[in-house]
């Protein structure tokens, strides 16, 4: 037992190293196919007039005349200093910048988690709860189109409505928990439609276990059964993918915190697009890709963990 | 009973999308013709659902760029699922496919979701049709690769397959005549639900301001130039609107069709 968590360990780590390595890499190779030059795009802004000798200096200063491989591996090496480098665009430091975005985003995503897991609870046992009733085609039907809507369109009608009409809500000033609040429940409304359904019918499953037969015939009422002994099962069977989900809002976040003007990762990733702001670009994927790989792994860890308790229970 | 919940689940949401995707075929005006005199004017028989701030028919700029979105994602499912389902059933049953390390890089890269790879191409390359086509396309075949290649692995251990071999099918007949029918369902289920990934991603990076390149019509552009004027005519926000909704609820309701068990070719 114990070399098998010591090798499922081993891999998960070798795969955690992988997918950053392989994703800095590919955005590495991306900039190197880009038809615009960074250095181009540097001199442009910069200078307004240049020579092709400037550029050529520039470029060499840059260190973008050497191969990509030479580039790529003095780029992991200063990064494995938390060195990377300063923005082009306003000469800060890279390292500062990106947590602050990080910083942002992280806590839009938290809170959204948060208002997920309360959304999926309420609307997943309600779904169960009118399961043959009328209702719950209704509730179905609002669970995929909350599916379909599209995140930039809830922003933004978010917006018109209750910062231009009522005025409740101030994009400028608002600090703390309200300045976040808006962003979070837009992005939360995808993941309570989804994750609703699916909690609703893996209840139903646990309502039909046999101990849930068992549970009944001891009289328990089904509400009980239901908070105490199908929900903990239910719940424990969608955490491992929720965790996952919540990994992807945070690369899904992008398009919402622009639209809410929230200096998030969106804000920069779009900033350094439009700047061609290299050491931005690089540093802002492996920041992304570095807690996506965490919420991966942790939702593995659990998942097995769910999986032996499961078949011990059976076992026993 | 049967008949009709068939019509409305499944055919109804294809005729949408095909709507969608071929009715600039039938645009009643040029899209880019820009009559300045006859901005904000309300839908009338020339002009279906009215013109724009710069006088532009809105149905055909619907229209048009209801083909640039859809264009977009048909032709990457149809790679993702051409490319993918062969890739991953050779993977699925070849040696290559079961060794540790190619293991860990396929888990790695998947690891990573497609919005994440959007971000990656957009944020290197800048937005463009041809970027988010390579883009939706590299993201999604890596999961589709892995979806077809789990399925193979299972099924190439059933008693049918053992059944083909044993009288004498080949290789690639097991894999094709046998296996496939057993994980096209998936395949296309995987396919319908990313079509809707897709639609939403195209028309939210879009919406932001990274638009798909000078010229291009496309829904959320569209949305996003429409909101400066939502007071005076919030038609040209809600009606591009409904079509992203109509067409991501069709692909929706079609991949959930696909999962809960109403076959196909019913």
């Amino acid at each position: 037992m114990k070399k098998l968590i010591h090798s499922f360990t081993a891999r998960k780590i070798l795969e955690l190293l992988l997918t950053l390595l392989i994703v800095t890499f590919l955005s590495f190779l991306l900039v190197k196919l880009s038809p615009v030059d960074a250095a181009e795009a540097y001199a442009r802004r910069t200078f307004m007039l240049y020579t092709p000798e400037q550029l050529d200096e520039l470029r060499e200063e840059m260190g973008l005349n050497q191969p990509l491989l030479v580039q790529y591996g003095t780029w992991v090496g200063n990064a494995l200093h938390l060195d990377f480098g300063t923005s082009l665009v306003n000469g800060r430091s890279v390292l500062g910048e990106v947590s602050r975005a990080m910083g942002v985003t992280l806590s839009i995503v938290l809170i959204a988690a948060v208002i997920e897991a309360v959304g999926i609870l309420l609307v997943g046992s309600l779904c169960y709860w009118c399961r043959r009733k009328w209702a719950h085609l209704l509730l179905v039907f609002v669970c995929i189109v909350g599916v379909s809507i599209p995140p930039f369109f809830l922003a933004s009608s978010f917006l018109d409505v209750f910062a231009v009409r009522f005025g409740w809500i101030s994009v400028a000033s608002s600090t703390g928990l309200m300045r976040y609040l808006p962003a979070a429940i837009c992005l939360a409304v995808g993941g309570i439609a989804l994750y609703s359904q699916l909690l609703s019918k893996n209840i139903e499953r646990e309502m039909n276990e046999d101990y849930a037969v068992y549970a009944r015939c001891r009289g328990l009422s089904d509400m009980r059964i239901l908070w105490t002994h199908a929900l903990p099962h239910a719940l424990a069977g969608l955490a491992p993918s929720f965790l996952q989900m919540v990994g992807i809002s945070l690369a899904g976040s992008a398009i919402v915190e622009k639209i809410f003007s929230l200096p998030g990762l969106g804000y920069s990733i779009v900033d350094s697009v439009l700047y061609r702001d290299t050491p931005m670009i690089h540093a802002t994927i492996l920041f992304l890709a570095f807690f996506l790989v965490i919420c991966n792994a942790v939702s593995d860890i659990l998942q097995r963990i769910f999986q032996r308790g499961h078949a011990e229970g059976a076992v026993q | 009973m049967k008949k009709l919940h068939i019509l409305f689940l499944s055919i109804l949401p294809a005729l949408v999308i095909l709507f969608c995707f071929l009715g600039f075929l039938a645009a009643p005006n040029d899209p880019e013709e820009v009559v300045i005199t006859q901005s904000f004017l309300a839908p009338c028989a020339e002009y279906p659902l009215g013109t724009d701030q710069y006088g532009r028919c809105v149905l055909s700029r619907i229209l048009y760029g209801g083909y640039t979105t859809l264009g977009i994602v048909l032709m990457g499912s149809a790679i993702i699922m051409t490319v993918g389902i062969l890739l991953g059933l050779l993977l699925g049953q070849g040696k290559a496919g079961r060794n540790v390390l190619f293991e860990s890089i396929l888990n790695a890269v998947t690891a990573i979701p497609p919005i994440a790879y959007l971000i990656i191409f957009i944020s290197t390359w800048g937005n463009s049709v041809s970027t988010m086509v390579v883009a939706l396309t590299v993201s999604l075949i890596l999961r589709m690769i892995k979806l077809v290649k789990t399925k193979t692995e299972l099924e190439y251990n059933k008693a049918y397959v053992l059944c083909a071999v044993a009288s004498g099918a080949s290789r690639f007949r097991i894999l094709l005549v046998h296996i496939l029918p057993n994980l096209i369902r998936d395949a296309f289920r995987f396919s319908c639900l990313s079509a809707g990934e897709m639609i939403l991603s195209i028309s939210g990076f879009s919406f932001i301001g990274l638009s798909l390149g000078e010229g291009v019509i496309d829904w959320g552009s569209m949305v996003s130039e429409g909101r400066t004027s939502f007071g005076l005519a919030p038609g040209l926000v809600l009606y591009p609107m409904l079509f992203i909704f109509l067409c991501v609820l069709s692909f929706n309701l079609l991949g959930r069709q696909l999962e809960s068990g109403g076959r196909i070719d019913a």
